[in-house]
C-alpha cells in the first residue's frame, strides 16, 4: 500500500481515537485504535510498506499525546518487528496472530509509559495500574481486533488481489 | 283465399293489444310471469356488476395504495428530519446550559478575563489525564494558563498550538497544585493520580482536616491564581508517627463530561525558578 495514503489515513485514525475511542473508557483503560490498526497493515502479507506505516502512525500520535515524543514511535516499531516475525514464521490463523501481537503491543507501549511515569512522578502501584488501565485497555484492544482486522484484509484484497 | 287487412286497421289492432297488455301488467296478471324472466336476469347483472367492482376496487386500491405509500414515505422522511432537528436542538439546550453556567461563572468572578473553548479530545494515552481544547495562540493562549468549569479548576494549558492546546487536567499523575484547606486555612499540596483520584499531601499533622473541608487554590508557587475552588474533602488520613497528613479529595468538576471550558487568560504564571536556590549558591 502506498505510503502517501498512510498520512490522511492515520491522520484519520488519530483523530478518530482522540476524539471517539479515547473518550469511551473501560475502568481507566482505553483502547488504542492506532495500534490495532497498524498490526492489522503488517499481518497482511501483501503489504511491503509496513514500517512505514507504523512511523507515520507513531509520529501523528506522538504528536497528539503528552507523553515524551517518539514513545509511541518506539512502541509501534518494535510491535512492527514482533508482526514480522510472527508472520514469516506462523503464516496460518491470522486473527490468532493479530491478538498476539496487539497484546504485545499494548504490553510495551503501557510498560514505556509507565516507565515514563515512575521517572516523572516517583513510585506506581502497579497492581491497581494494571487492573485499572492495562487490563481493561487489553480487552478494548481485543475487542476492536477482529472488526479492524476483517476491515484491513478486506480493503488490502481489493486494493492488491491475490494473482 | 288470403284476407288483406287494410294498414290502418293494422295499426288499431296492434294499439288494443298493446293497451290491453298495459292493462293486465298494471292489474298485476303478469307478476309471476315477470318474476320468471326478471329473476334470472337480476341474479346476472348482480354477478356481472360485483364483478366489474371487484376489478374497480381492484384498479382504483392499486393508485389508492400507491398514493398512501407515497405519503408515507414523505411522512417518514418528515419525521426523521424533525427528529433530528430535535436531537440538534437538544444538543444546543445542553451547550447553552453550559454556557449560561459558565458566563455565570465568569460574572462571579470579574477580575479575570475569560475565554471559552471546546473540549475536542482526550490523550490517546489512558496514563495521562489531558483534554484537548479548539483554542489556541491565534486566540490568545499561552502556556500555564490555568483553564476552569463553572464550578471550579479543571487544569492547566501544556501546550499550544496556533489552533489547539492541550490541557493538563488536575487529575493528571504528574500535577501538583498547592492549595488551602477551609476553614483551617492550612496549606498541603493536592496530587493526582493515574486512576483520576485526586489527594492532599502534606498536611501538617496539627492541621484541622475534617471531611467536608473546602480545597481553594491558594496561589502559591505563581502557577495558579488564588481562592478557585477545586473540591471538597472526603477522608482524612492520619497516623501519629507520620510527618503528614493525607486526605482524599472529590473534585467540584466532572471530569467525565468535560464539554466547555474557560480559560483565564489575563493569569501569567510566574516564574520562581530564579529565587529558588540551587547547590551553587553557599
Amino acid at each position: 500500500m502506498s505510503v502517501i495514503l498512510s498520512i490522511p489515513v492515520l491522520s484519520f485514525i488519530t483523530v478518530l481515537q482522540s476524539a471517539v475511542v479515547s473518550r469511551l473508557p473501560l475502568n481507566r483503560g482505553t483502547a488504542d485504535l492506532m495500534l490495532v490498526v497498524i498490526v492489522a497493515i503488517t499481518l497482511q502479507k501483501s503489504v511491503k510498506t509496513a514500517w512505514q506505516w507504523s512511523i507515520v502512525g507513531g509520529l501523528l500520535t506522538d504528536f497528539f499525546s503528552g507523553l515524551p515524543f517518539g514513545l509511541f514511535t518506539t512502541s509501534y516499531l518494535i510491535t512492527t518487528g514482533i508482526a514480522f516475525l510472527l508472520r514469516e514464521r506462523i503464516w496460518r490463523f491470522s486473527f490468532l496472530m493479530q491478538l498476539l501481537v496487539v497484546l504485545s503491543g499494548t504490553i510495551i507501549i503501557h510498560g514505556l509509559s509507565m516507565l515514563v511515569l515512575i521517572l516523572q512522578v516517583g513510585s506506581l502501584q502497579l497492581i491497581t495500574v494494571l487492573q485499572a488501565v492495562t487490563l481493561p485497555s487489553i480487552i478494548l484492544n481485543f475487542m476492536l481486533s477482529l472488526p479492524v482486522f476483517i476491515i484491513i484484509q478486506d480493503i488490502i484484497q481489493q486494493l492488491n488481489p491475490p494473482e | 283465399m288470403n284476407i288483406r287487412f287494410p294498414k290502418s286497421f293494422r295499426i288499431v289492432a296492434l294499439s288494443l293489444v298493446a293497451i290491453g297488455i298495459l292493462a293486465l301488467a298494471l292489474s298485476g296478471v303478469f307478476t309471476s310471469l315477470s318474476r320468471l324472466v326478471v329473476s334470472p336476469l337480476t341474479s346476472l347483472q348482480t354477478w356481472v356488476s360485483q364483478q366489474y367492482q371487484g376489478v374497480e376496487i381492484f384498479v382504483s386500491a392499486s393508485q389508492d395504495i400507491r398514493e398512501i405509500r407515497q405519503q408515507y414515505t414523505e411522512l417518514e422522511a418528515e419525521n426523521a428530519r424533525m427528529q433530528a432537528q430535535i436531537v440538534e436542538l437538544q444538543q444546543q439546550l445542553v451547550e447553552y446550559e453550559i454556557l449560561s453556567a459558565l458566563l455565570e461563572f465568569a460574572r462571579a468572578n470579574p477580575e479575570h478575563k475569560y475565554i471559552g473553548a471546546s473540549v475536542i479530545g482526550r490523550d490517546p494515552s489512558p496514563f495521562l489525564n489531558y483534554i484537548i481544547i479548539n483554542r489556541g495562540s491565534d486566540d490568545g493562549l499561552k502556556r500555564g494558563m490555568p483553564v476552569v468549569t463553572q464550578n471550579g479548576l479543571a487544569g492547566r494549558v501544556v501546550q499550544v498550538t496556533a489552533a489547539g492546546a492541550r490541557v493538563s487536567l488536575i487529575t493528571d499523575p504528574v500535577t501538583r497544585i498547592n492549595v488551602r484547606i477551609e476553614p483551617s486555612r492550612s496549606a498541603a499540596v493536592l496530587a493526582g493520580s493515574i486512576t483520576g483520584d485526586i489527594t492532599l499531601e502534606q498536611i501538617p499533622q496539627e492541621a484541622d482536616v475534617n471531611p467536608g473541608n473546602l480545597i481553594l487554590t491558594s496561589g502559591l508557587g505563581g502557577n495558579y491564581p488564588a481562592n478557585i475552588i477545586i473540591g471538597q474533602v472526603t477522608s482524612v488520613k492520619s497516623r501519629e508517627n507520620d510527618l503528614f497528613q493525607s486526605a482524599s479529595v472529590q473534585s467540584v468538576t466532572d471530569f467525565d463530561d468535560l464539554n466547555i471550558v474557560l480559560v483565564i487568560i489575563n493569569f501569567n504564571p510566574i516564574d520562581i525558578s530564579p529565587l529558588l536556590p540551587n547547590a551553587e549558591t553557599p
